[in-house]
């Protein structure tokens, strides 16, 4: 597998050098003509899904779906992440809405980790750098929640949503609330594209200056920086979900 | 010249009162978290969550004015 990548990487990169800057794929985005981002966010959904069909090939069986492998490998950080993301989802959504978005929102979560990692790669641009990634994620949770919600206390009752309690202050909040959910999948791809953007800026500019040991740090701090957008990302998505689809009754617990 | 100069300045001026703006409403919250977490160590799990929530959405407009900053520095 790592053969085939840096393969793959060292032939298709080949005709880089010529424009400029050098990354493992660049040659094939100028192959056909797609953007950079574009690229590699197809090469990591590609990882993305060789790492689905490995971990359910190695989990096929029910003892070995149940047992716990021995040491710490590929199916213990991938069930760990899991683990990790559903108490998170039954902290905010509930048991029973968790259940039921708890698919989504690890798939997002892992994604946009593994998008995120990508950058620290050198060669590589993370995805998520660009605008336009984190937009279309934000904009398909927009859709999402808007959905659901509808789905769960139909039009008039998710529309009702946007109103307010007091009904003569209605026209007033109803303007505020529409602005503010056409603002989120905006924030949300702003969010992303401004971390990693940042984030990588910093890691290219030390590592110009001092090539070796002065960067570690930032890598550091990469990791941790990858990790907290995927995580609040996640969250702000869960957030939104929970506040579409939950019912009057108890929204005393609302977060 | 006039122009672009004027537009560099624009630029750092904007993130700089962004980034001023952003880090003390995330001092606050930071502060409050880490005060209740003093208070009662038992409930850091609780209180992470909403902390970095808080966060988030404060930091959003610091990346809005980035974001104003990273328009303006292409102009120059």
């Amino acid at each position: 597998m790592k053969y085939i990548v840096l393969l793959l990487g060292i032939v298709g990169s080949s005709q880089a050098f010529a424009a400029g800057g050098f990354t493992w794929l660049s040659g094939i985005s100028h192959k056909l003509n797609l953007p950079e981002h574009t690229v590699t966010f197809v090469f990591v959904s590609i990882l993305f899904t060789i790492a689905g069909l490995v971990y359910r090939a190695k989990s096929k069986t029910v003892e070995a779906s149940v047992i716990p492998s021995p040491k710490v490998g590929f199916r213990n950080i991938w069930e760990s992440i899991g683990e990790f993301i559903w108490t998170l989802s039954k902290q905010t959504m509930g048991e029973s809405q968790a259940k039921t978005y708890f698919p989504l929102m690890v798939f997002y979560f892992m994604f946009i980790f593994m998008n995120n990692l990508i950058g620290l790669i050198p060669g590589f641009l993370p995805p998520t750098e660009n605008f336009n990634t984190g937009f279309a994620l934000g904009i398909f949770i927009f859709v999402y929640y808007n959905w659901e919600g509808i789905k769960a206390q139909g039009l008039i009752g998710h529309l009702k949503h946007f109103a307010g309690p007091i009904i003569f202050m209605a026209p007033l909040i109803f303007v505020l609330e529409i602005i503010s959910h056409a603002m989120r999948p905006l924030t949300l791809g702003l969010r992303i594209r401004g971390n990693m953007l940042g984030d990588h800026t910093v890691l290219a500019i030390f590592s110009d200056l001092v090539p070796y040991i002065i960067p570690l740090p930032f890598y550091c701090l990469g990791i941790f920086v990858c990790f907290m957008q995927a995580f609040v990302f996640t969250l702000l998505s869960m957030i939104y979900i929970s506040m579409a689809v939950e019912t009057h009754d108890h929204e005393d617990h609302a977060h | 010249m006039e122009g672009s100069a004027v537009v560099a300045l624009s630029a750092a001026i904007a993130i700089g009162l962004a980034v001023i703006g952003g880090t003390f409403g995330q001092s606050k919250a930071a502060a409050a978290a880490l005060e209740g977490i003093a208070r009662n160590p038992e409930a850091q799990g609780k209180i992470f969550t909403p902390m970095i929530l808080a966060m988030a959405l404060i930091e959003s407009l610091v990346i809005l004015g980035f974001v104003i900053a990273f328009v303006l520095q292409g102009k120059i």
